[in-house]
């Protein structure tokens, strides 16, 4: 074992292989709040690449509601249970990463897994924590809570599959940090499967080998965002690089949300894998649920968020999510406007910031009938 | 102790060791004039005119040949190890004609673990050979740099997937989950792309994976290792062989051509050499390096 530097943990920690960062990381943000777990993701996903026979319960996008949706079956739960106390001492992680509680034999502490936990994605969908109390639902804030979270590949810094894989199958391409498995050289020996905390890594019976998100690089190489981004319906997500925080730019979008804002967590940050798929936590939620999942930065991001609407970078930068097909690697803010750039500066795409509010009188003389704000 | 004990004891230890003598006298004329012998030391390969019973486990001609049995252990020298043992024994027998040498190998499995799934892989059993002839033997597990291994490598869902395409029984999805009801998949769209599409949606195919096995060329695939983690598929593919399951035990034929060549090495008659084997449980999910495999063990073919 090496020791690497994990900037998500504040510390240094075990990783099979020595620090290698890429030239550039995919990093992607995603606004809980916005999702209606509509699932236009994971068809885009599935359609474009997992249709094909020993595909289909293969998910390399999926949506789950938590608290109780889960796919693969329970794959928070069993993860979080075998990794024992996880306490944060501040910024910094006091318990153990999955690279750091390895039993014997092993490289990574992993998880089994089996078909059965394949074939329920729906588990738990749209169920709240308890029941509502009599007018429980009438009264704000709500008593109980739920929210969807949307998963793909985090194309971790030290994933976990890579470094499980005993025939170094899968590999971090150096020019954006995308985690892909080699179909040619992959002999199925269900390793990553059972290594990625996140169990995002498929086995496929037809071919006897596993299978993994490829972030859609053929688009990210043509300055494309991949299919669950472009497809998404809420605007939730936005692609673009992320940084190590000594290297954060300003005018980096993903940069600015995840290090100079704060306001993007990674997902169990604690498994110590460095995930690259940030999340604005949901900001009706329980604190000491969140905290377990994004780590301690969830009550100033969920304070950042809840000022966004008053702070014209931050609201400009939502603007920008979902507005462009195109990546985003820069932006600004000119007047009442957000603005994308490309990788030269050039402008990509304008949105206005605070969309405009019209007010109409419920009665229209034109027409003479009554308004509706049925939408 | 006085001295008339002492007679006795010399006595009746004299008539011991005549007994001890005259049993094991007995054993050794029992065990040549009963074929075949069990043979501790080394597997013995009788030769034989003909065809062999290469891919016949129960063919009487198994007779013939003595039985080595070999003891296995679990892979524990790099991660993955195999963290609890598994089948622990397999009974080896080989018979050659001069041109090619067929091991059998007999094992204790209680289930027939054929298509891989999550968390089940394929039973499977391999013979290595060190490349080089000799006494300078590489490392048994997997070989070293500049001291390779060759290895004949059967795999129980290579033969299923040929016994099903012969048996018209579907792929392996619909063998696997029978109930398994499919709306559509986009390669159904269009016929005459079909084959194309249907490729393009099976990744592994499509990059020409050698485990992608085509139903009918052979469950047994000849590779070639130099140390862990980086076999690869040999450039000549001379293995031949076949499983029987019955009764909580494979029977497997796995056959190899004495003449390799320079891609796979000679094995000689009258010279002694070596192998090793290796034995995965489906069921334990054994795959890879998660496996159970003996040291080195003598082979010898003999020349009638």
């Amino acid at each position: 074992m090496a020791r690497v530097y994990n900037w998500q943990i504040g510390r240094s920690m075990d990783y099979w292989y020595s620090e290698n960062r890429p030239k550039r990381q995919f990093g992607a943000v995603f606004d809980i709040n916005k999702c209606i777990e509509c699932q236009t993701c994971t068809l885009a996903c599935k359609t474009t690449w997992t249709s094909g026979r020993g595909q289909e319960y293969m998910l390399w996008n999926n949506v789950e509601t938590k608290p109780y949706g889960s796919y693969p079956l329970a794959w928070d739960m069993q993860i979080l249970n075998r990794l024992g106390p996880q306490t944060w001492d501040g910024a910094r992680y006091a318990g153990r990463t999955v690279f750091e509680s390895v039993p014997k034999g092993l490289r990574v502490l992993n998880t089994p897994r089996q078909d059965i936990d394949y074939a329920y994605p729906n588990v738990g969908e749209d169920e709240i924590l308890g029941e509502v109390e009599r007018g429980g639902a009438l009264s704000l804030p709500q008593q109980m809570w739920m929210f969807y979270l949307a998963r793909i590949c985090n194309h971790c810094t030290y994933p976990a599959c890579l470094a499980s894989c005993p025939r170094s199958s899968i590999y971090k391409r150096p020019e954006d940090g995308i985690v892909v498995l080699d179909q040619s050289r992959c002999r199925g020996y269900q390793e990553c499967v059972k290594a990625c905390p996140y169990g995002k890594v498929y086995f496929n019976p037809a071919t006897g080998t596993s299978e993994k998100c490829i972030a859609c690089y053929p688009k990210i190489e043509q300055g494309i965002q991949p299919q669950c981004f472009v497809n998404c319906i809420g605007k939730i997500r936005l692609q673009g690089w992320i940084n190590p925080p000594e290297k954060a730019r300003e005018d980096n979008p993903v940069d600015y949300l995840v290090h100079v804002r704060k306001i993007a967590l990674p997902l169990y940050p604690q498994f110590g894998l460095e995930p690259n798929v940030y999340y604005v936590p949901p900001i009706h939620v329980p604190e000491s649920f969140t905290h377990q999942m994004f780590g301690p930065g969830v009550p100033a991001a969920v304070a950042a968020y809840r000022n966004a609407k008053n702070d014209k970078t931050l609201a400009g930068l939502f603007a920008l999510f979902g507005s462009t097909e195109r990546t985003i690697p820069y932006f600004k803010i000119v007047g009442d406007y957000a603005v994308a750039l490309d990788e030269t500066k050039k402008e990509i795409m304008r949105v206005p910031i605070y969309e405009p509010v019209f007010v109409r009188p419920e009665h229209d003389r034109l027409y003479q009938v009554m308004r509706s704000n049925t939408t | 102790m006085d001295i008339v004990k002492a007679e006795d004891w010399m006595r009746s230890s004299q008539v011991k060791t005549r007994f001890l003598c005259t049993a094991i006298a007995l054993v050794w004329i029992a065990s040549c004039s009963r074929q075949p012998a069990h043979d501790a030391e080394q597997i013995v390969a009788p030769r034989m005119a003909g065809s062999l019973p290469t891919e016949d486990p129960t063919s009487g001609l198994w007779k013939q040949a003595p039985e080595y049995s070999a003891t296995l252990l679990k892979q524990d020298v790099t991660e993955p190890m195999l963290t609890e043992a598994g089948v622990d024994r397999v009974k080896v027998r080989a018979l050659h004609n001069g041109e090619w040498v067929v091991f059998r190998l007999e094992w204790n499995d209680p289930t027939q673990d054929l298509i891989p799934r999550p968390g089940h892989s394929s039973d499977a059993a391999a013979i290595q050979f060190p490349f080089q002839p000799g006494d300078q033997l590489p490392d048994h597990a997997m070989g070293e740099k500049g001291k390779g291994v060759r290895i004949w490598y059967w795999k129980a869902v290579w033969q299923d997937d040929t016994a099903r395409a012969q048996a018209k029984g579907g792929d392996r999805i619909a063998s696997l989950y029978p109930n398994a009801a499919i709306d559509h998949y986009p390669f159904q769209a269009n016929e005459s792309a079909r084959a194309e599409m249907e490729k393009r949606y099976a990744p592994a195919r499509a990059a020409e994976n050698p485990i992608t096995v085509v139903p009918g060329s052979g469950p047994v695939q000849v590779l070639v290792a130099e140390g862990f983690g980086n076999t690869r598929v040999a450039p000549a593919q001379t293995g031949r062989g076949k499983g029987q399951w019955e009764n909580g035990k494979w029977m497997t034929t796995i056959a190899r051509p004495l003449a390799g060549g320079a891609e796979l090495g000679d094995l000689v008659a009258g010279k002694r050499s070596y192998l090793a084997l290796a034995i995965w449980d489906g069921a334990k999910s054994d795959a890879g390096s998660r496996k159970m495999r003996s040291t080195w063990v003598p082979l010898v073919l003999r020349t009638q």
